[in-house]
C-alpha cells in the first residue's frame, strides 16, 4: 500500500510536467492545426537555459526559470513568425516538414553550444520529507504545486479575459474570429508565446530530478502527442487529464509491471483508448 | 455610405466579381439577389477584408478600405454575419455574444447593455445563454450569428443568406428581426435567394449573374421587373 501511495505521488509529479507540455502543444494545435513537432526542442532548450543560468552564471533557481520562460517564449514566437506564418497558405504537410526541420536544427544547435553530455541540474530544494511512509523531495512537491498553479492561472486567463477568449475563438473558428474583429496575427503571437513558456516551465521544474541533454525532448514530445490525441486534439481539459492519466499509468506500471517497459505504456494506452474512443476522450468538449 | 467602385475579385484565374458597382446609403436595407456562385458572398468576403480585390475600390464614408485586415474593418463599423455563421461551436451562447463585442472590450458596462438589447431582440438566446452554440437549432444559430454581429454595434451589417435552411415560419420571424435592427439605426446589406421576402423589406436591390451586376433598382422596380420575377420570385 505504501508503495502504491508513493507511486501515486510520483505519477502526480510526472503527470504535472506532461500536462504542461501537452497544454502548450494543444494550444498551438488550435492555431496551426498540425502538431508542432518542434515543441519538444523548445522544452529541451528551456532546460538548458535554466541550467546555464544556474550553473554558469550562478543565478538563483527561480530567476533562472523566469529568464528561461521569457527566452523560450520569444523563441517560440520567432518560430511562428519566421517559419509557420510565411507558410500559412501552404499545405499541412509543409508545416509538418518545417516543424521537423526546426526540431533537428535546434537539437543540433544545443549540441553545438552545450555538447552531447548528460548534465545534472542542481536544485536548492533537495531536502527529503518523510510523510507517514511516503518519501518525497521538496523539488517534487514544488513541481506538483507550481504546475497546478500555472494550470489554474492559464484556465483563468482563457476563461475570464478577452485575450484568452480570443485564443479559444481562433482555435474554434478562425474566420469567425476575424469577423468579430480579432487580430489573428496577434492571437497567434500570444499563443506561441504561452506555449513556449509552458514548455520552459515544464523543463525547468523537472530537470533537477531528470537530466538535461540534447535529446531530452524526444520522449516528452512523443508522449505529449499521445496525450493530446487521447484527450482530443485542441482540447484543454483533455490535455490536463491526459497528462495525469499518462503520469499515473507510467509510475504504477513501472512498479507493478516493469520499469524497463515504462516508456511503452504511453503507446499501449494510445492504442487502447483510440480503439474504444477514436475521437479521443474530450474530442468535442472544448474548454 | 458604403460604395463599391468597379470592384474586381479573382480566385486564381477565375474572375468571381467583374467590375461591380454598388451603393448603400445610411439607414437603407439593400438586397443582393442571385443564384449560388453569382458573387454575393464574394462581395461580402471582400468588403470584410477576407479577400483582396484585384482592382476597384471599396469606400466607407469617403475613405478607401479595400485591402485592410478584417479586424480593422470590424473596428470601422462593418460587421459580417456569414452564410455558414462561423460561430464558436464549443463556447456558450453568452460567450459567443461577448466575443461579438470584442472591438468594444474596454467598455464593459456598454457591452452588458448591448447584450441586454440582443437578448430582448432574441429572447430564446437568453434562455439558452449557458448552452454551447453547437447545440442550438439552425434558426437559433442564425439568431446567435446576427446577435453576435450586433454586439459590435455596427454601422453596416452584412447579412449573408440568413434564411438559408430555415423553416418558413422562422424565416418570416428572421426578416421581422432584420427590419427591426434596421429601424434601430443599422444599415443592412442583405444577400438572399428568397427574393420575395427580401425585397418586401428592402429599399433597393442588385441582381447578380456570374460575377456581374445585371439589374439594379428600387425594391418596387425589381418586383415589377419581368425577368427578375421569373428568375427569383417564382411567379
Amino acid at each position: 500500500m505504501d508503495i502504491f501511495i508513493q507511486q501515486l505521488f510520483n505519477g502526480l509529479t510526472i503527470g504535472s510536467v506532461y500536462s504542461l507540455v501537452a497544454l502548450g502543444l494543444t494550444l498551438v494545435y488550435g492555431i496551426l492545426h498540425i502538431p508542432n513537432f518542434a515543441h519538444g526542442a523548445l522544452y529541451m532548450l528551456g532546460g538548458y537555459v535554466t541550467l546555464t543560468m544556474m550553473v554558469y552564471l550562478g543565478v538563483n533557481y527561480w530567476i533562472s526559470i523566469l529568464i528561461s520562460i521569457i527566452t523560450i517564449g520569444i523563441l517560440s514566437v520567432l518560430m511562428d513568425r519566421l517559419v509557420f506564418h510565411p507558410l500559412r497558405k501552404s499545405t499541412p504537410i509543409q508545416h509538418k516538414v518545417a516543424a521537423i526541420g526546426m526540431l533537428l536544427f535546434l537539437e543540433a544547435l544545443a549540441q553545438l553550444i552545450w555538447g552531447a553530455d548528460y548534465r545534472q541540474m542542481p536544485t536548492p530544494y533537495g531536502q527529503v520529507i518523510q510523510f507517514a511512509d511516503v518519501t518525497l523531495t521538496v523539488q517534487r512537491l514544488i513541481i506538483v504545486v507550481a504546475a497546478i498553479a500555472v494550470m489554474i492561472l492559464l484556465y483563468l486567463f482563457l476563461k475570464k479575459t478577452f485575450m484568452g477568449a480570443s485564443i479559444l475563438a481562433m482555435a474554434q473558428n478562425r474566420e469567425g474570429a476575424s469577423l468579430v474583429g480579432i487580430n489573428t496575427n496577434k492571437v497567434a503571437v500570444i499563443t506561441f508565446f504561452i506555449a513556449g513558456t509552458l514548455a520552459a516551465i515544464g523543463a525547468s521544474l523537472t530537470s533537477p530530478i531528470n537530466l538535461v541533454f540534447p535529446g531530452m525532448g524526444h520522449l516528452v514530445i512523443l508522449k505529449a502527442f499521445v496525450i493530446i490525441i487521447i484527450g482530443g486534439m485542441g482540447s484543454i481539459p483533455g490535455a490536463i487529464l491526459g497528462g495525469y492519466i499518462l503520469g499515473f499509468s507510467e509510475s504504477i506500471g513501472a512498479t507493478y509491471i516493469s520499469s524497463d517497459y515504462k516508456d511503452i505504456i504511453a503507446f499501449v494506452l494510445l492504442i487502447v483508448i483510440l480503439s474504444i474512443k477514436p475521437q479521443g476522450i474530450f474530442a468535442k468538449g472544448g474548454v | 455610405m458604403l460604395k463599391l467602385v468597379n470592384l474586381t475579385v479573382k480566385y486564381g484565374n477565375f474572375e468571381a466579381l467583374h467590375r461591380v458597382n454598388l451603393e448603400v446609403d445610411h439607414g437603407e436595407i439593400v438586397v443582393l439577389l442571385g443564384a449560388n456562385g453569382a458573387g454575393k458572398s464574394t462581395t461580402f468576403q471582400t468588403i470584410s477584408g477576407l479577400n483582396k480585390p484585384v482592382s476597384g475600390h471599396i469606400m466607407l464614408n469617403g475613405q478607401s478600405i479595400a485591402g485592410k485586415s478584417p479586424d480593422k474593418i470590424v473596428k470601422m463599423g462593418i460587421v459580417q454575419c456569414a452564410e455558414d455563421r462561423k460561430l464558436f461551436q464549443q463556447m456558450t451562447v453568452q460567450e459567443n455574444l461577448m466575443l461579438g463585442g470584442y472591438v468594444h472590450r474596454g467598455k464593459k458596462s456598454r457591452l452588458r447593455a448591448t447584450l441586454q438589447e440582443v437578448f430582448e431582440l432574441f429572447p430564446i438566446l437568453y434562455e439558452k445563454r449557458s448552452n454551447p452554440a453547437g447545440s442550438l437549432s439552425g434558426g437559433q444559430q442564425q439568431m446567435l450569428a446576427i446577435g453576435r454581429a450586433l454586439m459590435a454595434k455596427p454601422e453596416f451589417m452584412l447579412l449573408d443568406e440568413p434564411s438559408i435552411g430555415l423553416a418558413p415560419l422562422i424565416v418570416e420571424q428572421m426578416f421581422k428581426s432584420i427590419q427591426q435592427i434596421n429601424q434601430e439605426g443599422t444599415t443592412i446589406l442583405l444577400a438572399e435567394q428568397n427574393a420575395n421576402a427580401a425585397l418586401s423589406i428592402a429599399d433597393k436591390g442588385y441582381v447578380y449573374e456570374s460575377g456581374k451586376v445585371v439589374v439594379q433598382g428600387s425594391a418596387e422596380e425589381l418586383l415589377a421587373n419581368e425577368e427578375v420575377r421569373k428568375a427569383y420570385v417564382g411567379a
